[in-house]
């Protein structure tokens, strides 16, 4: 991968950061009703909403108003929450680090177990287990993701008594240092399943197409002529396998996201989810912005970091 | 044998002695000390001060940490709290409260007269939406003559007062705290300092509030529990889940669907109860835009309420917890509630020919057709709008059923909260609406605001119909300066009277709710903010 | 002959991944379209006390408000088939003209195009979504605008990369160089050889529309006027300890929806693409 390469790929970051908040933007100012009600809220009387006016400078023509909006959105102010009464910036940092661990939980657990499943499915192609694989992955992705954690809450959490059904930490406790990352574990452990149940079906797929196709290729034919062990053989089939999957993961993070606030919902998971709900209910359109930005921006970064990671791990790959 | 007999005396004095001493001192009450309450709550409330808000998420979290003047009992008559006794002088237009000695502040800091005053006139009456729209007109001024007495004086004779100084109607907060702030944006909103039975610990955002036992507080031997946490949960079957998984002890409301089973289960109490958070004695009632020419007709307005199923209300949504509303005024209110009103009764055949009376006829289409309707073209078709919080989507979907059947036709609009309040309250942009409005624990704190000519908005959650009537603004007015309990009854049964002919509203059902909790904890009382302050939980 | 049509004629038929999802997915359009004569019950209507169970009177029980299950599915299945038609149909159409006008042009306008593509594809629609029923309030018509402006780019990237390998074709060239205008040229030799991998990703991307619009309604953001699966399974979750039936049916009938067109989708791509039809084994 060439350093321009990289350069170019970067620079491409930008026009896609300014078309989301130029679409944010748009969406505010064409949807009924005055927007300094929509940023600042019903229950306010004329004074604060001439504040709201000021602060956004909402009267000032469009154009002007956009580049204030870019700039400040740079600089990392991304308006104020006016149920939380602080910076939506504030509210949303506070809540990302508990769906972080929920996203980054269950992209580990598919991806390792959609990888191991894909091999064992390709391995035994066109037979009953790989029928049974695909299937299964198959559906767990056709499922709705709170459907299965209303089940998954109702029968593995309630009907066994080994899991917990909501929080991130038990109430009754207040365990610090170790103690209190198994309290975590042991919450996460549903929540995450779940997730990653949903985003199984790519993986695994992927990893089975890949390592079937790699698997019939002339070099293939040759190592095994030459002696090689079956197991050297998926291994290599693998590494080639894997490059597609790479890229997939990154192309997944807003269903994810999207996924994880569904869950989130089920089980009391104190993060971005709760809060998108709340403030669907409130009516909190800072909030919902900032969040949609947000999201926005951890697909580029995602793809960003893809795309970097593809050309890193193929070297058959010239995009100068 | 004299000597055998001789250690017999002592022993026989000694049972004497014993039989007739006073018995050791055991312990008054057996109540588990100690122990973790967790209980669920159903939004994040953004702050801890309740005497700025109505807000229900705000109540059910905070109320624990302050006290008000007076407190509530089972049957909603006052007690005493931070006052500890009180006199009534110059005809209700007087009220002294002696307040109690030696209750401190969180920080350590006295109580004192200068306290209240502070939070009746610089908070409660700025921001605490039904103190201000009942006393705020009424209230003449408070007076601190020492540390312990605080007197309020009335322009007139107020009757409701000793009903609305508990900690859900007029909370007490500090002065040392909130003076010279702005009491909306003081960070002692986030840490709050109060006097009640539980300490403010954490406030993690979205998770948790930890309230902790407050060693100082001013009721001996309360409260019993060290811990309790409010744990943010808000999807109530997930609520229920987490009951019965063990992880939670208490929920302030129980999913209709859910009850039967709970009650069954020995795990489990159940208590139901009018008293809630962010409001009492509530109603759900459908409101007429009177403005609309549609709806002037009260032969319309009979029509719609004769169409309506209410028993299928109080079935479908609610499970059968709560009673068809038989009169304008909550039945909670016994004194205030005129039980023997015949409201409009589920008549569909009535309610047709009260349409077809009206000028509404049946013609081709499913929907009713003006034809000499005033202020309706000939030929329009009868179709209203039902304006809703989303939670209640389905009385819009009741209503659509009911109302179509003899044809009306019904569009639903959901509306979050936030705008639902402008749109009905200031641009009156409605034919109907359903509203939970609360009586609250007087008709004059959360009754009057829905007939007063005085209160058609742009307030929020006043008189949505917009109903204007001088003989019961009179008599509302007469019914506020009454103090005596038997003359009042009778202004308020003769306005229900009234506007029971006139309904600009239709009253479907009253909506208490059932509170649960584990078998292994007790003494709550649900029908008061504070309902955990002499709550126990035995170790399991 | 386009070569698809003559491969789909000339395979043997066998229990394929491919042939369950096309009788998933036909299972689908006719539910959907029949669901007055299947299920002749107003959905939203009270038929039944409230809460019962599966019975021969209502085979799929009732729900709180003593609605029949059933006549809810059925109708749901129109509402979910109408929002996937719509947003294909909005989708395919820009995406179809994009990606083609790209691939044949190549060059400068190629760049743009491609450009505005990957633009596109980063927003995240169910966030675009919540945000814009936030808004504007609630209603099909605002969910089908959005998905459908977002959904279009894996549409133009497959019809593009069917484009560019198609347009360098002799017999395109030759129709090019007797005169025949870019668009007909694109019209009659090229978008049918490149529509079949569209299709492919377009039934694909069906089964994530009907689970947004179930996601959407499930946090209450769906249109309270349409019976739709969303609302059904959001219904369902206050009930899901004391009627099963009310949850199980709705999201069944999603992941059988769903699967049935990701399989239909499997089902095409493998028919198309001789690579995949060497490793596919459902």
């Amino acid at each position: 991968m060439s350093a321009r390469y990289l350069l170019r790929r970067l620079l491409q970051v930008v026009p896609a950061v300014a078309g989301i908040v130029l679409l944010a933007f748009v969406v505010v100012h064409t949807a009924p009703g005055d927007p300094a009600v929509a940023l600042g809220g019903e229950h306010g009387d004329e004074a604060y909403y001439a504040f709201i006016r000021a602060r956004f400078g909402l009267d000032r023509p469009l154009p002007e108003q956009l580049v204030a909006y870019a700039t400040s959105v740079l600089r990392g102010d991304l308006g104020q929450s006016f149920v939380h009464g602080r910076p939506v910036a504030h509210v949303v940092a506070e809540r990302l680090p508990a769906t972080l661990l929920l996203m980054g939980t269950a992209l580990a657990l598919s991806s390792v177990a959609g990888v191991l499943l894909g091999v064992f499915a390709a391995r035994r192609a066109d037979r009953p287990a790989d029928l049974a694989v695909r299937t299964a992955a198959l559906l767990g992705h056709a499922m709705p993701s709170f459907w299965l954690a209303q089940l998954a809450a109702i029968t593995l959490a309630l009907g066994t008594g080994l899991f917990p059904v909501q929080g991130i930490t038990d109430p009754r406790q207040a365990w610090t240092g170790w103690r209190h990352a198994l309290d975590v574990l042991h919450h996460l452990a549903l929540p995450a399943l779940v997730l990653a149940a949903g985003e199984l079906a790519l993986t695994t797929r992927l990893t089975r197409t890949g390592v079937l196709e790699a698997l019939g290729t002339d070099y293939t034919r040759t190592a095994r002529a030459k002696g090689l062990s079956e197991r050297a053989v998926v291994r290599h089939a693998l590494r080639n396998a894997l490059l597609p999957v790479v890229t997939v993961i990154g192309g997944r993070a807003g269903m994810l996201f999207t996924g994880a606030v569904l869950v989130e919902t089920v089980f009391a998971w104190p993060g971005l989810g709760q809060l998108m709900l709340s403030s669907i209910l409130t009516r909190d359109i800072p909030v919902l912005l900032g969040l949609f930005l947000l999201v926005s921006l951890a697909v580029i970064v995602a793809n960003l970091l893809t795309d970097l990671a593809y050309a890193w791990l193929d070297p058959r790959v010239r995009y100068d | 044998m004299r000597r055998q007999r001789a250690p017999m005396v002592p022993l026989v004095l000694l049972l004497v002695v014993a039989w007739t001493a006073p018995a050791p001192v055991r312990a008054q009450d057996s109540t588990p000390r100690g122990g973790i309450l967790v209980v669920a709550i159903n939004a994040d409330p953004g702050h801890l001060n309740p005497a700025i808000t109505t807000s229900g998420a705000t109540h059910a979290a905070a109320e624990l940490i302050y006290n008000g003047l007076l407190g509530r009992d089972e049957r909603g008559d006052p007690l005493p709290d931070l006052a500890e006794s009180w006199t009534i002088e110059q005809g209700g237009a007087v009220y002294r409260f002696r307040l109690r000695d030696g209750v401190t502040w969180h920080d350590g800091k006295p109580f004192t007269a200068a306290d209240v005053k502070f939070t009746f006139e610089e908070v409660l009456l700025k921001f605490h939406a039904r103190t201000k729209a009942s006393m705020g007109g009424a209230l003449a001024g408070i007076d601190t003559p020492d540390d312990r007495t605080v007197v309020f004086r009335f322009k007139q004779p107020y009757a409701p007062l000793l009903l609305q100084l508990d900690a859900t109607e007029a909370p007490i907060v500090a002065r040392h705290v909130y003076q010279g702030t702005d009491a909306q944006t003081n960070p002692a909103n986030v840490n709050p300092v109060g006097t009640g039975p539980f300490k403010a610990v954490s406030y993690r955002k979205g998770a948790e509030i930890r309230l902790a036992r407050n060693p100082a507080y001013f009721k001996p031997g309360l409260p019993h529990l060290d811990e309790i946490v409010m744990r943010i949960i808000p999807d109530a079957g997930t609520q229920v889940l987490a009951l019965e998984n063990g992880e939670v002890d208490f929920l302030w409301g129980v999913p209709g669907p859910h009850q039967a089973r709970l009650k069954a289960d020995a795990r489990f109490r159940t208590a139901q109860t009018s008293y809630n958070p962010g409001g009492s004695n509530c109603i759900m009632t459908v409101s007429f835009n009177l403005d609309r020419p549609a709806l002037k007709d009260a032969r319309v307005r009979r029509a719609v309420a004769h169409a309506l199923d209410r028993n299928a209300f109080l079935q479908q949504i609610l499970f059968g917890e709560g009673r068809v509303a038989a009169a304008p005024i909550s039945s909670e209110m016994a004194w205030a509630h005129a039980g023997g009103l015949s409201l409009p009764a589920f008549d569909r055949a009535e309610a047709a020919r009260l349409l077809d009376a009206a000028g509404w006829k049946k013609e081709q289409g499913a929907a009713r057709v003006a034809r000499g309707v005033a202020g309706v073209a000939d030929g329009t078709p009868m179709a209203i709008d039902f304006l809703h919080f989303p939670a209640f989507a389905k009385y819009g979907e009741l209503m659509r059923q009911h109302l179509g059947a003899v044809g009306i036709e019904v569009t639903q609009r959901p509306l979050e909260p936030s705008v639902f309040a402008p749109t009905v309250f200031k641009n009156r942009a409605f034919d109907t609406n359903v509203i939970s409005y609360c009586n609250g624990p007087d008709p004059e704190i959360g009754v009057r605001r829905m007939y007063h000519s005085s209160q058609i908005g742009p307030a929020p959650f006043t008189n949505a119909a917009g109903y204007r009537n001088d003989k019961v603004d009179a008599l509302f007015d007469q019914a506020s300066r009454t103090v005596e309990r038997a003359p009042r009854s009778a202004l308020y049964h003769q306005i229900q009277e009234i506007v029971a002919q006139d309904l600009p509203y239709v009253w479907l059902v009253e909506t208490p709710t059932t509170r649960a909790w584990a078998a292994r904890c007790g003494g709550f009382r649900p029908w008061t903010g504070l309902f955990a302050e002499a709550a126990f939980c035995k170790r399991s | 002959m386009p070569g698809w049509i003559r491969a789909f004629a000339t395979t043997k038929p066998r229990v394929t991944g491919g042939a369950v999802g096309i009788a998933l997915t036909l299972a689908l359009v006719i539910v959907a379209v029949f669901a007055g004569v299947i299920a002749p019950v107003d959905p939203f209507a009270s038929v039944a006390p409230p809460l019962t169970a599966p019975s021969r009177s209502h085979t799929l029980g009732t729900d709180d408000l003593g609605r029949d299950v059933l006549a809810g599915i059925v109708h749901g299945a129109r509402t979910s088939l109408l929002v996937v038609l719509s947003v294909t149909l909005l989708a395919s159409t820009i995406g179809v003209s994009i990606g083609a006008v790209a691939g044949y042009r190549a060059g400068g306008i190629d760049d743009l195009l491609m450009r505005l593509t990957e633009l596109v594809q980063v927003v995240p629609r169910f966030f675009l979504a919540v945000l814009v029923i936030a808004l504007f309030g609630p209603g099909l018509d605002r969910l089908v605008l959005v998905l459908g402006l977002t959904s279009w780019p894996a549409v133009a990237r497959v019809v593009r990369a069917e484009t560019l390998s198609l347009a360098r074709r002799e017999f395109v060239e030759a129709a090019h160089a007797l005169g025949s205008p870019a668009v007909r040229v694109l019209a009659r030799h090229v978008l049918p050889n490149a529509l079949p991998a569209a299709v492919v990703v377009v039934s694909v991307n069906a089964g994530t529309i009907i689970l947004m619009e179930a996601g959407l309604g499930f946090i209450g953001l769906g249109d309270p006027h349409a019976i739709s699966w969303g609302y059904l399974a959001n219904n369902a979750q206050r009930f899901l300890r004391v009627a099963w039936w009310m949850a199980l049916f709705p999201g069944a009938a999603i992941a059988l929806a769903v699967l049935g067109l990701n399989l239909l989708g499997d089902g095409l791509n493998e028919l198309l693409d001789p690579r995949a039809r060497r490793v596919a084994g459902l």
